[in-house]
């Protein structure tokens, strides 16, 4: 390798030639194309060193963010994918028709207990609030909901978002805070979030668990069709009705 | 590439260029469904989707943030062909029988077509970068790295302990080792237009 070469590339790219010695050298590059790509190159391999450690903090900032939006694209997207899948229809006639047999049989009102179902709760972690996150998200997949509570309080404070507050939403309600869980709700329900439509069926669940039947089924009217879960929202309307 | 053609939706490599989330969201609202569906509808499932689009917006943040990325045509169809590919190329790495991938550029216009080239050179010479890369030595790699991750080559000495004059040389001879492998490996003719 000719080192000379290399070493005088650097220095006209640093731009820390002589006038005498950079007008030289620029008209070699005139007269030597082989040298001119040559420094093509060796510029080009400056610039992929730039991109590839240059931006190393943007990119990770920008591939956790990436992900964390995908995360949430997808999980909104595979609901309702499934949801359109014809068997799933089979699926909620059957239900449907059970739901049907049971209430000829029983004939009771619905309960709280019977719709208090969940999704799992599963955090992107970000930084410095992962042990939170995770405890968090811990305390309420096992329905420990009293644990549960001051810890979404504590992300809540340095981040706050509409899953967080979902959640937290669900814990206070499952914890009999009512009051409190009606005001989370609605702060979500008057934003755009994705969990809006939920946040509605969370305080129809309000109403329901302390057996106002008429508010919940009042409620419920006003969450719109193309809710992803509205097959349950149909079934809990008809057993009101 | 000519700048006064840059398309309206230049304002997407924007986006992700500058890590916005609201534009990030906004491509994935209006334009994974699609990729979603091809992908499903052709062997793959879901979260193959999910994959390809993420590495697909990377290698975009990438060119962008190198500046070699001005959209001249609807980002729609340039980020649709782009995912498409990918996940055809990923099938026939998969498949031992070999996917015969449909030659796309006799099917859509012009300007994607060429939009899309460029995108998949500049990811294959950033994959071929890397593996040079790798070939260097340790100490090439630490200088280099830290020489386009600290502010000056006076950090970079101090931080390994070393003279200004030591760091500058290795910096500019590593770099040309690298041009050297570069220039040698067959690919980067074929590439280079």
């Amino acid at each position: 390798m000719n080192e000379e070469k290399y070493l005088l590339f650097d220095e006209y790219l640093q731009g820390e030639l002589s006038e005498s010695a950079r007008l030289d050298f620029e008209k070699q590059l005139l007269e030597n194309i082989e040298l001119a790509s040559e420094l093509e190159n060796f510029k080009e391999a400056q610039a992929q060193l730039a991109v590839k450690f240059g931006f190393e903090t943007d990119r990770k900032a920008f591939v956790a963010n990436l992900e964390s939006i995908s995360k949430e694209h997808f999980m909104a997207d595979k609901s309702k994918v499934i949801a359109l899948k014809p068997w799933t229809y089979l699926v909620a006639a059957t239900v449907v028709l059970l739901m049907g047999l049971f209430l000829f049989n029983s004939n009771s009102n619905p309960s709280f207990e019977e719709y208090n179902q969940y999704e799992n709760a599963y955090f992107t972690e970000r930084g410095d609030e992962v042990d939170y996150l995770k405890q968090a998200e811990t305390a309420f997949n096992t329905k420990d909901f009293k644990a549960a509570i001051p810890l979404f309080e504590a992300i809540l404070k340095t981040n706050k978002t509409a899953e967080i507050q979902y959640f937290y939403g669900i814990s206070l309600l499952e914890n009999n805070q009512i009051k409190q869980a009606e005001a989370v709700f609605n702060e979500i329900k008057s934003g755009n979030s994705i969990y809006k439509n939920k946040a509605i069926y969370g305080l129809a669940l309000a109403q329901l668990k302390q057996k106002d039947y008429k508010g919940c089924q009042e409620i419920l009217l006003t969450i719109p069709s193309d809710y992803e879960d509205y097959d349950t929202v149909q079934e809990l309307l008809d057993r009101l009705d | 590439m000519s700048k006064n053609t840059v398309h309206p939706d230049q304002y997407f490599i924007e986006g992700l260029a500058n890590n916005d989330s609201a534009i990030i969201q906004s491509i994935y609202k209006k334009f994974v469904p699609k990729v979603v569906s091809y992908i499903r509808n052709n062997s793959g499932d879901e979260d193959q989707a999910q994959d390809v689009v993420q590495e697909i917006m990377i290698l975009l943040f990438n060119q962008a943030k190198a500046k070699q990325l001005q959209l001249t045509c609807p980002f729609d169809a340039y980020f649709f062909l782009l995912c498409k590919r990918k996940w055809l190329n990923e099938l026939k790495k998969s498949s031992n029988k070999g996917v015969t991938i449909p030659d796309d550029f006799t099917s859509t216009n012009e300007p994607t077509e060429e939009m899309v080239a460029q995108t998949e050179t500049f990811e294959e010479k950033q994959q071929l970068f890397d593996i040079m890369f790798q070939r260097l030595g340790e100490k090439c790699q630490e200088v280099l790295k830290l020489s386009f991750t600290l502010k000056s080559m006076e950090e970079v000495a101090e931080k390994l302990q070393v003279t200004y004059g030591y760091v500058r040389k290795k910096k500019s001879l590593c770099t040309a080792q690298l041009t050297q492998w570069i220039q040698e490996h067959s690919s980067f003719k074929s590439l280079k237009n």
